[in-house]
């Protein structure tokens, strides 16, 4: 699917802070919302395939899920949603309603797709470990 | 080891802000854009030259943006029903996104459509992940893909507000229950609107122009 062009994109956009790092990137810590529909494991095959040659190569590429949280104009709830919790279904499925009263609500949390952070050895630090 | 904050702009966020302009593109034009997404075969430009019959003998002007992703089949079919059509072979590319429709529709008379529907590619998977920057939003499913459809793809329902059911008329002959399909559905989105419809037959499409706001 579209996973390699996503982490293209992701790449490019972070070669320019990642070059200046001193030492070696470990991870790259990227935050995925919930309601995307983006495969982890496709994400990090492309990954490993675009760093090769960069600084990012041989750093892993960690997910971590942001879940779904909404605001209800309704009852002024803020907060997680309740899940389908049918054994039919196959994946824990955000219910985009409000846990209190029901209504329609609005997304404020769940469709990120951003890099968070880099876990990073400098040469001091690799030398202790 | 230490982490080094980074805290990186969204990587869509490039996507979401040319579905931003083309929503603003359509809204000041005052057409109604309508994504139709859905599973292959299920009836996607079937249903659309059905709204287009009805939408043109109601005197107004449609446009389509055809997918496909080789070929120009559903191109030309929308527009022997009288679209204003435009073609683009996604080939091997599994969704639509903002940027291919915002060049399609400066091909397109903004000035004189009223509605512009656009065929995404048929895959129940990344459409969602790609917003057009669309008025509505619709997926397509028919009876004859089997009643788990919703239970296996569930997040472009859970986010999408219309569901066509399309080929009711086979319903019995493959031994689905729609009924189950609108449960799984109502499960995911307690908000939506699900629509039973026969392509073949004419039969739901005054429903779904209605919850389409057509
Ligand atoms: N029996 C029956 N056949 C239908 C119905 N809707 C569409 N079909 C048939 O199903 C086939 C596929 O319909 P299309 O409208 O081309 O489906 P699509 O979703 O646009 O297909 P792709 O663009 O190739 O993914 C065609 O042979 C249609 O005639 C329906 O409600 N009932
Ligand atoms: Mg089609
Ligand atoms: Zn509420
Ligand atoms: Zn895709």
């Amino acid at each position: 699917m579209h996973e390699y062009s996503v982490a293209s994109e992701m790449i490019h956009a972070l070669l320019p802070k990642a070059e200046t790092i001193d030492g070696r990137i470990v991870a790259v810590i990227l935050k995925k919302g919930e309601m995307r529909i983006l495969s982890d494991q496709a994400l990090a095959n492309a990954f490993e395939l675009l760093a090769q040659g960069t600084v990012l190569e041989n750093a892993r590429l960690v997910v971590e899920l942001v879940s779904v949280r909404v605001s209800c104009p309704a009852c002024g709830y803020e907060g997680a949603v309740d899940h389908v919790s049918d054994d039919a279904f196959h994946f824990a499925v955000p219910i985009l309603s409000c846990p209190t009263c029901q209504s329609e609500v609005d997304m404020k949390a769940g469709r990120e797709l951003y890099v968070d952070s880099l876990t990073v050895q400098t040469p001091s630090e690799a030398e202790q470990a | 080891m230490h982490n080094v904050q980074v805290h990186g702009e969204d990587i869509l966020k490039r996507q979401l802000e040319l579905a931003e302009k083309n929503r603003r593109l359509l809204e000041g034009n005052n057409v109604i854009a309508i994504s139709v997404m859905g599973a292959i075969g299920s009836g996607k430009t079937s249903l659309i030259e059905r709204m287009i019959d009805r939408l043109i003998a109601d005197g107004r002007q449609v446009g389509t943006i055809a997918a496909d992703s080789a070929g120009d089949d559903d191109h030309r079919r929308f527009l022997a029903h009288g679209a204003n059509s435009i073609n683009l072979n996604t080939q091997d590319d599994c969704h639509l996104d903002a940027h291919t429709v915002d060049h399609a529709v400066s091909h397109l008379p903004m000035e004189t459509l009223d509605v512009l529907f656009i065929e995404n590619v048929g895959n129940l998977i990344c459409p969602a992940d790609f917003p057009l920057g669309t008025a509505k939003e619709m997926v397509v499913i028919s009876t004859t893909e089997g009643d788990d459809m919703v239970r296996k793809h569930p997040k472009i329902f859970a986010q999408t507000d219309i569901l066509v059911l399309n080929k009711t008329d086979l319903a019995d002959a493959v031994g689905v229950n729609p009924e189950r399909i609108v449960s799984d559905y109502a499960a995911v989105n307690p908000h939506g609107t699900a629509i039973l419809t026969d392509a073949r037959h004419n039969a739901g499409i005054d429903e779904l122009l209605a919850a389409l706001g057509l």
